[in-house]
């Protein structure tokens, strides 16, 4: 079994350190492990808890609640986003501890979307830019796939994909019928095979409800041992209230946050990196308005928390006359991604894709409770019936639009913080892509043989709320991160992204991370003395990835 | 003219499922659903300490009632009867609904939101409980545990359906009639299917680390598992919660969206 050494560096408040990150999940973990490899004095501050997963984690859904961001935000508008255990992690790994980890990259297009097809907007960097990053933490993770990817930029995956479980048989049998591509296995960040002390998937089935096996990759167990081992030091179960800010200066300090007891602390940071994800960032940001920043800290621009997106992720539900068994395998493991690209023969910009989803019973339950209306005995009736059951996710693109965002409700939580009320609402171009993928979805489910389709509405991931752009006047940070108005605060995690493609954005946020902590290295300290943008491409530092990552796989001639 | 209802009757013939070929009523079991045998806390040996302690206590200490008071507990376990009926169980092994939605709110706990249409959860109960006593009152003069069971079904049926019976305008314009009853069954189906007992029941194969499942293809059970026996059975009379036909549609216009992430 894999260990991590405890007892930590830890660095007294009273030192200025090089780095402060707020929030160590799926970017966090990243960059800490990044620069304490590069030498950097750097702090990661964690609301949650540091998991010890053998003790703390259970095979259960109800007893996994605590992965979750359970704490109170407000959620409204016409098509409300439910948020917690849908995707908001706590705790040290944050959201790679329950993602499902299908990891696809997000295809050329998807940076140039306002170019190609008028809406949305255009990313400041391209795919080419991220792309040597996507392969890096492919092998970091690592990424199990098949052979060979057809979609975007086509390419292979080094590490095996995965044996198929019940919903794997349905979506390749009904892509199959239809004439559909459709990839099986993976990608997805599970190992197939073990490798050095992880162990490989067992195929229990609770990847959401935190991977007890070690076989799921998430920042907990790929990158934090790492950053631990080279001198990084996280503060858990420490929720970050305030980011201080100097007039004169127009630089930042340092952070207060409050400890398990309630306790307030300060620390010092020559530079400060916003990691809390696409509700938490935009909400401390917002919560820390001060002379100057009157609007919240990096906003004048007044986007910060605007352009929120999450993906279509209606779960189109079919009946087979034989079992399933839907449980078994990883929710996360055969995708199509065929329907991915805007097509002039379609009313609307952009696509969806179609992946496998494995509801566990409560998540089942709660489904046709929406989709069918059950209650009472008809309940108990289609529960008995759980095992004929499979479910496919449509994940489809919704744009980004300013209405949709993260603004401060008027409640506090229980430091006293204001809360984060969050608005979404469908617009034109999103409504006839779910109504048509739905559609798509469910021939497919006919295809494959169901008998009986129903289909739940929900939204799935959350990306946005403070986008990177060129432009300082429509966005909140530049290519790199780092935002326009302050420079030696940055945000990087998913809430940065400007659009969001029909691609799980987990992998793109790592990546992402790894190439802002490369940035950080290659400026060294003129981030903390310096106010000029130097937005030089830094090169791709390869040696950074955590011990036998990078580097395996097929060996190569050079 | 609607029979009292009497809480002894628990467990009577009219409210258990029947025979479709007879018409009779089924025996109450000790296990419901088509996997006989199949028992999910038989394979404890092969959980990890953490999950088997986890599910034993959801098992064997069922919490005390806290934040309900007397009579709003009697009412709630009178819902959670209808949305979750248990009468084809044998009563020493139903499964506790009601505890386990006090603690929840004992403790405070919400799945990390509310709809800002609606009243913090602990409230959303209580308005609920005066709405249900309301339209009990306006719709058939009486308190809603004096209702035939038939009737008390009718009354639910018309929250679910987002039509509510006349009696409490006032507090469905408080709280979205719809995200109510989405709180309700959600937190009883929690409840419910949280527990091993109702892993048998759907033969749903439960914690499986560390040992693996290994027939992962087309639904086949593991050699630990069952396979399934299937019987036909129809609803009690007097429910009107399992309607004949394909499809009780969703109330498009307000899609009640489930809290679970699955991808």
């Amino acid at each position: 079994m894999q260990t991590i050494e405890f007892p930590m560096r830890r660095y007294s408040e009273s030192e200025e350190i090089d780095y402060l990150i707020v929030g160590v999940g799926s970017a966090g973990g990243v960059l800490l492990q990044r620069l304490a490899r590069a030498g950097f004095k750097v702090v990661g501050i964690e609301a949650g808890p540091f998991w010890d997963t053998e003790r703390d984690w259970v095979s259960d859904e109800v007893g996994s609640h605590q992965l979750y961001w359970e704490d109170l935000r407000i959620t409204g508008g016409k098509n409300p986003l439910t948020l917690g255990a849908n995707n908001c992690g706590k705790g040290v790994g944050g959201g790679s501890v329950h993602w499902a980890a299908f990891t696809p990259r997000f295809h050329p297009s998807d940076f140039e979307v306002y170019t190609r097809d008028g809406v949305g907007a255009d990313w400041p960097i391209s795919y080419w830019e991220l792309k040597p990053y996507y392969e890096l933490l492919e092998l970091e993770m690592p990424v199990a796939g098949p052979p060979w990817y057809p979609w975007g930029d086509p390419h292979s995956y080094a590490f095996g994909p995965h044996p198929m479980g019940g919903v794997g048989n349905t979506l390749v049998r009904g892509c199959t019928n239809l004439g559909i591509g459709v990839s099986v296995g993976g990608p997805v960040a599970i190992l197939s095979g073990s490798r050095g002390k992880r162990p490989h998937c067992i195929y229990r089935g609770y990847c959401i409800q935190g991977c007890k096996v070690g076989a799921k990759a998430s920042t907990l167990i790929t990158h934090v041992p790492d950053a631990l081992a080279k001198g990084a030091e996280i503060r858990d179960r420490s929720m970050v209230s305030h980011i201080y800010h100097d007039r004169k200066t127009n630089r930042v300090t340092g952070v207060s946050y409050l400890d398990q007891d309630g306790t307030e602390h300060f620390q010092k940071a020559k530079a400060i990196i916003v990691s809390g994800y696409a509700i938490e960032t935009p909400r401390l940001l917002l919560n820390s308005a001060c002379d100057g920043h009157e609007n919240g800290l990096a906003n004048s621009s007044d986007t910060v928390g605007r352009y929120l997106m999450a993906q279509a992720g209606n779960v189109i539900l079919g009946r087979f006359d034989e079992p399933v068994r839907m449980y078994k395998a990883p929710p996360a493991h055969a995708l199509t991604e065929e329907f991915y690209e805007t097509d002039p023969n379609r009313d609307f910009a952009r696509g969806f894709a179609i992946q496998t989803v494995g509801p566990l019973p409560i998540a089942f339950a709660t489904q046709m409770m929406a989709a069918r209306g059950c209650w009472g005995w008809g309940l108990r009736r289609i529960m008995m019936d759980y095992n004929h059951w499979s479910a496919f996710g449509l994940l489809g693109e919704i744009l980004p639009w300013p209405g949709n965002r993260v603004t401060l409700a008027e409640e506090t939580d229980q430091f006293g913080l204001r809360v984060a009320h969050v608005n979404f609402d469908l617009y034109d171009n999103d409504k006839k892509l779910i109504e048509f993928g739905k559609e798509k979805v469910e021939q497919v489910m006919r295809a494959a043989g169901a008998t009986e389709i129903v289909q739940e509405a929900r939204y799935a991931h959350l990306v946005g709320a403070a986008r990177m752009g060129k432009d300082p006047a429509t966005s909140v940070v530049d290519g790199f991160g780092r935002t326009h108005d302050i420079a030696n605060l940055f945000v990087c995690d998913g809430s940065i992204l400007p659009t969001q493609g029909s691609a799980n954005p987990g992998l793109t946020i790592q990546a992402l991370a790894a190439r802002t902590a490369d940035y950080l290295i290659s400026q060294g300290t003129k981030i903390f003395n310096s106010d000029k943008r130097d937005m030089t491409s830094p090169p791709v530092r390869r040696e950074l990835s955590p011990p036998g990552t990078h580097g395996t796989g097929v060996p190569r001639l050079r | 003219m609607d029979t009292l209802h009497d809480p002894s009757s628990d467990g009577r013939e009219t409210r258990r499922p029947a025979d479709p070929k007879t018409g009779k009523s089924l025996p109450p079991l000790g296990q419901p659903g088509y996997y006989p045998g199949f028992s999910t806390l038989n394979q404890q040996k092969f959980w990890d300490a953490a999950t088997r302690e986890r599910v034993l206590r959801r098992v064997n200490d069922v919490p005390p009632i806290r934040f309900f008071n007397p009579e709003e507990a009697r009412l709630m376990k009178m819902l959670a009867a209808h949305i979750v009926p248990q009468d084809d169980r044998q009563p020493s092994r139903r499964i506790p609904i009601v505890p386990r939605i006090d603690e929840r709110l004992h403790q405070g706990r919400i799945p990390g939101y509310r709809f800002s249409t609606m009243p913090p959860d602990g409230n959303a109960y209580r308005l609920g409980f005066e709405a249900i006593e309301k339209m009990a009152k306006q719709s058939y003069g009486r308190p809603f545990q004096e209702l035939s069971w038939r009737a008390q079904d009718e009354l639910l049926k018309s929250i679910h359906d987002a039509e509510p019976k006349e009696g409490a305008e006032e507090i469905w314009k408080q709280m979205p009639v719809h995200r109510y009853w989405a709180l309700l069954v959600q937190d009883c189906v929690e409840a419910y299917y949280a527990h091993p007992w109702a892993w048998d029941e759907i033969g749903f194969g439960g914690p499986a680390y560390p040992r693996a499942y290994i027939r992962l293809e087309h639904g086949e059970p593991e050699p630990w598992e069952v396979k399934e026996r299937r019987y036909e059975w129809m609803a009690p009379a007097d429910s009107v919660s399992d309607p004949k036909g394909p499809d009780v549609a969703a109330h498009s216009e307000h899609p009640a969206h489930g809290q679970g992430g699955t991808h």
